[in-house]
């Protein structure tokens, strides 16, 4: 059940209404969100249901488990256990296939080709992200930043929320649980904010992202060796924007989905394409990822507290290992791989600059404010670039068509075909967002809170019936999805 | 913008210096946010079925057969001529012919928009300036 359909719209009505009525037996509204969470997922695949609750069965005892320890060892086992059972069933399922190819790549290179055991696994929609959520909840429990829950329904509603069940925000269980023990409410600031997210997150969705997509970056993708440079600089720079407005639309359209639950989300995106470093990129892109990666991965393997060989090191490891999550391809891995080194470079060179001229407190004249201004726009456009290189391999199906994609920017001289003013405006307009205060959704939200009934649903009705005419016909499944 | 949730409720929480309790208020709060959110969805929902008529034909058209869902693509079928009778589908079909032609729009047509406001400007502003200097004289 994709967010903008009609089915969605129905399912959230009957979710609304049902969860409201019961809003003075809580127990009672966490049965009726995880009914609705659990048939939201079957509509999918409803063979998957029993491996949603395996995942969560196994945290849950984990969680259990902690609460009755205070032996350090047995502690860690837990955690251990816990989480290699969430590992294990992630890698089965998302890499079994293309750990096999690889491995039948390599032996055939050898000269020792073998007979292995192939199967054709269907990869469980969402799986990378609720085994991450899974995942949270057991560190959490182990760091004492959550208590054990002992009712195994909050536990399941924390991993199957509908609103961020396939997607994410990957919501952290420090955060989501809390909610589920106080009463919940819904203010005009819920609605203020659901509103203009929901409408937003579509608009960014049904309009750019499924335009750019149909009429420019599936063509540009399909065979970049049939275009000239001048579309396959406009396909990269489209996709930059596809991708940003196809994840963070859905983003928007669960956090506001959630908000006019009674929930509350940490936000996903800030303006990702205004950042003037990758390091500045990583705190805008997919926060709620960059920050799972930070808190679980980087810092426990040392952060920068041992060293700087060693920060190198787990720089890359976090972004290796952000790559592999993506998905199961060597191109994704190449992605993660680039980040990384280029986050380790960038370390390294500001480290040197800082040596060679050292930050001043005091900021200087105007001709040290127009210095900076000019180094803040250069590591802008730099860093977008950077970016935009990357995207072409996260994109591209392989590395011949990444490599084919790259080649191509040395045919200047043919005609362009993509290069319409309407391609170009989406992509300008998408562009021009991402550098709007950032207060500006606040802004809107306060003036939608206080809109009589009437207003609001001529604004909401009327939005979403405006996106879907100005929308191309169908409705494309998110990127996200496949990871 | 989620930080407009949490101040709200940190407000609600504070009290906010009302007569009600907290408790109360947030309840109070809670009732009338629901009532008005489920009035604004109702209105979403009417304004979908007049304007987005022939959107709703082609969804219930993949159901499948049976005798309820015949009945549902009939009655749809009908509201939808009945729409259509009354120019309520027309908004709609307004938008996406605009939206065809700005997707077939050149660079050529783009810059005789450009030249065609350019010279709409200059005759203004030649215009005004004509009456000013008259009035001068």
């Amino acid at each position: 059940m994709l967010f903008p359909t009609i089915e969605f719209g129905i399912f959230f009505l009957v979710v609304f209404a049902a969860s409201w009525a019961v809003r003075g037996w809580p127990e009672i509204r966490k049965l009726v969100l995880l009914a609705a969470s659990y048939f939201f997922y079957g509509w999918w695949d409803w063979r998957f249901l029993g491996l949603l609750f395996l995942s969560t069965l196994i945290n849950y005892a984990a969680g259990l488990a902690l609460a009755r320890t205070s032996n350090v060892f047995l502690r860690k086992a837990v955690v251990g256990v816990a989480v290699t059972c969430g590992l294990a069933i992630l890698g089965f399922f998302k890499y079994y296939g293309f750990f096999l190819t690889s491995l039948a790549g390599i032996l055939d290179a050898a000269g020792l080709e073998r007979d292995l055991p192939f199967m054709a696994v269907i990869l469980p929609v969402g799986i990378s992200f609720f085994t991450f959520q899974g995942i949270s909840y057991v560190v959490d429990v182990y760091r004492g930043h959550v208590t054990a829950e002992r009712v195994l329904i909050n536990v399941m509603l924390y991993i199957s929320f509908f609103p961020q069940l396939v997607a994410g925000p990957i919501v952290r269980a420090a955060d989501f649980l809390p909610q589920l023990h106080r009463p919940v409410s819904l203010t005009r600031a819920h609605v203020g904010v659901g509103t203009v997210l929901i409408l937003s997150g579509l608009a960014k969705k049904m309009v750019i992202a499924n335009y750019l997509a149909t009429e420019l970056v599936d063509p540009v993708f399909f065979d970049p060796s049939a275009v000239g440079a001048l579309d396959l600089l406009l396909g990269i720079y489209g996709y930059a924007v596809q991708i940003y407005c196809d994840f963070s639309g859905y983003s928007d359209i669960a956090i506001g989905v959630a908000a006019l639950l009674g929930y509350r989300f940490l936000e996903n995106f800030d303006q990702p394409y205004r950042a003037s470093s990758l390091r500045d990129f990583w705190r805008r892109w997919h926060i709620s990822l960059s920050t799972w990666l930070r808190d679980y991965l980087y810092l426990p393997l040392g952060g920068n507290r041992l060293g700087e060989a060693k920060t190198y090191r787990n720089l890359f490891l976090t972004m290796f290992l952000g790559g592999i999550w993506h998905g199961a391809a060597w191109t994704f891995i190449f992605w993660g791989v680039f980040h990384g080194t280029m986050l380790g470079v960038e370390r390294y060179v500001r480290g040197k600059l800082d040596e060679f001229a050292p930050a001043q407190s005091d900021p200087g004249g105007p001709l040290a404010f127009l210095g900076n201004a000019a180094q803040h726009v250069v590591g802008v456009v730099w860093t977008f670039h950077l970016v935009c290189f990357a995207w072409i391999f996260f994109r591209a199906d392989s590395f011949a068509t990444a490599g084919s994609y790259l080649a191509g920017f040395a045919r200047w001289s043919q005609a362009s075909q993509y290069a319409t003013p309407f391609l170009a405006g989406l992509i300008l307009l998408a562009m021009i967002f991402q550098f709007t205060p950032r207060r500006l959704g606040r802004w809107l939200a306060r003036g939608v809170q206080w809109l009589p009934a009437p207003l609001l649903g001529l604004l909401l009705g009327g939005g979403i019936w405006l996106i879907w005419a100005l929308a191309p016909e169908g409705v494309a499944p998110f990127i996200y999805f496949q990871f | 913008m989620l930080d407009l949730i949490h101040d709200i409720e940190t407000r609600l929480e504070g009290g906010d210096g009302a007569e009600l309790s907290p408790d109360r208020q947030e309840a109070k709060e809670t009732r009338r946010s629901v009532a008005r959110m489920s009035r604004a969805l109702s209105l979403t929902v009417a304004l979908f079925i007049v304007f987005s008529s022939a959107r709703l034909v082609t969804w219930v058209n993949g159901f499948e057969v049976g005798p309820v869902q015949n009945a549902i693509v009939a009655l749809s079928a009908t509201w939808n001529e009945q729409m259509e009778r009354n120019g309520l589908s027309a908004p709609e079909a307004l938008l996406r012919e605009g939206m065809s032609e700005l997707r077939r729009t050149t660079w050529e047509e783009v810059r005789e928009r450009v030249e065609s406001e350019r010279a709409k400007t200059e005759d203004a502003t030649r215009l005004l300036r004509g009456m000013i200097s008259d009035r001068k004289g």
